[in-house]
């Protein structure tokens, strides 16, 4: 466990508090306040506010259905593309850029909050055009692309495997690569903040092994926020951890602070079931 | 018990179906075949004289001379192409930018009273077409160019454009519906714009489907007649110009096989043969080319 981590004690204080709470988000990239999101008239998440700090990653657990997705994609405004979905409360950025702002720009949000999915989706191109198609995007010029595209093929460890045959789809590749290329082009973007939306749960044990060190690698350098259904995993890696639950047919937060901490001793009864493994 | 004589009854059932259904899909195949053979049958005369070489070499045609009976087909054979190509070439961008405008601009609901209108003009008859080309198109050609009748390539192309958009624009739309939504979140995800997503990654994913509306239409603009007839000019010649008349291989077919005799007619079943051998060397490249679209390997 990484002791600065537990020392600035990133608990959340304000959970069930309702309205009037105000989140410090001193150390935090991510600061949302409650955060609701809607389907139609279902209500998936409810009133969630949650810190989540800066170059650490931050674990969401808890049982299916119980909206870690619907949370997740809110953070960079993916709701926006499911018709009838509607997402109340606050998302801040470090600099104070409000996510839900109606009139935020959509595009350079996201990129600055990348995503990453549980299926691998690279685009049925070739491996090169998966990096200049959003590298363009951004105003990158044609001649730093390439330089671009290798250092984070580097940091993905998938170099090596590729860089022979940047031309070639990149659906020709294994799913543990294709899920290291999604990495990559999230990363070539220069994102502050990456979420994976359960990473692993598409892959083989071993690739699973791959990418779950990659993300672990990444700590210190972006904010990472993982939604995962495996506890271990997030045992290993996390910093932070947030456990969902439903409760009033809505997923709430139910529990959240250091991962040690939770993990160990959670407050919460169901998540303390859910975490010993007993129930979810 | 009873359900092992159920699974028996149900086999026997299903077996008959498989006999039924592949007598019927034996007919519609027979029916191809003795639709060429028929016209093999009606060719043969010309083909036994050695009329063929005649059918390619001939500068004109000229069947009903006397004098100098001539049988050159190569300048309907250029004009079928040539119009097709055209109507095509006009088709085919505004039939994507409507698809495309449809997908991702227009509300949904006017996405589907476009495709109700679009379906009612796959039906409208050629006919009706024809005669729209004659009474707008023919006469605005006219007033661009004066010296020219304004029956032409142009005004053919025009027209059969017109009449195989609902084609490339239902096939399109098709083609964009299916691009698979992982894909679309993909784009979002890395903050791609509209424009980029639409052009860089849906009409790559969409690209195999267009290209199936396109050669659909293609077979359906060759074998086009009755508009054709009406706005081409029916003068059988290889066009120097967008504003020349044609006569493309279709409309030869329909004017003259009235009155045609003995070899004469022999030689339009000839065309009619060239035709249909066109539209199935199309068809069989459409389904040669089906297994690299559903593997899904777009291009670099
Ligand atoms: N596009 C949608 N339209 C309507 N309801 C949805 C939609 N997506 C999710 N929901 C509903 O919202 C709730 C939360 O779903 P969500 O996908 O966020 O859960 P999850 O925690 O990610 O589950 P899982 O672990 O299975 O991925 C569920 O009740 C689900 O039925
Ligand atoms: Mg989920």
């Amino acid at each position: 466990m990484n002791p600065s981590a537990l020392s600035r004690q990133n608990e959340l204080n304000c959970s069930t508090s309702g309205s009037g709470c105000i989140v410090d988000c001193g150390t935090s990239n991510l600061c949302v306040s409650e955060l609701s999101v809607f389907y139609r008239d279902h209500s998936a998440v409810r009133d969630v506010s949650l810190n989540i700090p800066t170059n650490e990653i931050t674990a969401i657990v808890g049982p299916s259905g119980c909206g870690k997705s619907s949370f997740l994609h809110s953070l960079n405004r993916l709701t926006d593309l499911i018709p009838g979905c509607r997402v109340t409360g606050s998302i801040r950025l470090c600099d104070g850029t409000e996510i839900t702002h109606p009139q935020a720009d959509i595009l350079s949000l996201r990129r600055r909050v990348g995503i990453v999915f549980q299926r691998p989706n690279p685009f049925p191109q070739s491996i090169r055009r998966n990096f200049e198609i959003p590298l363009k995007e951004h105003g990158w010029h044609n001649r730093d692309i390439p330089d671009r595209m290798e250092a984070v093929l580097r940091d993905v460890g998938l170099w090596d495997e590729v860089s022979d045959r940047l031309h070639k789809s990149a659906i020709a590749l294994s799913g543990g690569q294709q899920q290291r290329l999604c990495i990559a082009r999230a990363l070539a973007l220069d994102p502050e903040v990456i979420l994976f939306d359960e990473p692993c749960s598409a892959l083989d044990p071993i690739a699973s092994g791959v990418v779950e060190d990659l993300i672990h690698s990444l700590k210190g350098k972006v904010t990472v926020a993982i939604v995962t259904h495996n506890l271990a995993q997030a045992r290993r890696i996390a910093d932070h951890a947030a456990v969902f639950w439903v409760r009033d047919n809505a997923g709430a937060l139910v529990e959240s602070g250091p991962a040690a901490r939770v993990f160990s001793d959670p407050l919460d009864p169901d998540a303390a079931l859910y975490l010993s493994g007993a129930r979810g | 018990m009873t359900s092992s004589k159920n699974t028996s009854l149900s086999r026997s059932i299903d077996r008959v179906a498989q006999g039924i259904l592949g007598l019927l899909a034996l007919v519609s195949g027979a029916l191809v075949v003795l639709i060429v053979c028929f016209l093999f049958k009606g060719a043969w005369p010309a083909i036994e004289a050695g009329r063929l070489e005649s059918f390619f070499a001939d500068p004109k045609w000229q069947p009903g001379s006397v004098r100098d009976p001539q049988f050159g087909v190569v300048s309907m054979l250029v004009g079928s192409t040539l119009v097709t190509l055209l109507a095509v070439a006009l088709a085919l961008p505004v039939g994507v930018a409507g698809a495309v405008f449809h997908r991702f601009y227009a509300p949904p609901a006017l996405e589907r009273w476009n495709r109700r209108i679009l379906e009612l003009l796959i039906g409208v008859p050629a006919v009706v077409f024809g005669f729209w080309g004659l009474s707008v198109v023919v006469p605005a050609i006219v007033r661009f160019v004066p010296e020219s009748s304004g029956q032409s390539l142009l005004a053919g192309g025009i027209v059969l454009g017109l009449m195989i958009l609902p084609i490339i624009t239902l096939t399109s739309q098709a083609a964009l519906q299916a691009v698979p939504p992982a894909q679309l979140q993909a784009a979002a995800g890395l903050g791609l714009g509209r424009a980029r997503t639409i052009w860089s990654i849906a009409l790559p994913a969409a690209k195999g489907g267009i290209g199936t509306g396109v050669l659909l239409s293609l077979a359906r603009a060759v074998g086009e007649t009755m508009a054709v007839v009406l706005v081409c000019g029916n003068i059988p010649q290889i066009p120097t110009s967008l504003f020349d008349p044609i006569r493309p291989v279709t409309s030869t077919i329909a004017l003259e096989m009235g009155y045609a005799t003995a070899s004469h007619k022999a030689l339009l079943f000839c065309a009619g043969l060239i035709l249909v051998l066109f539209t199935a060397a199309l068809v069989g490249w459409l389904s040669f080319r089906r297994p690299a679209i559903d593997s899904g390997t777009g291009g670099a």
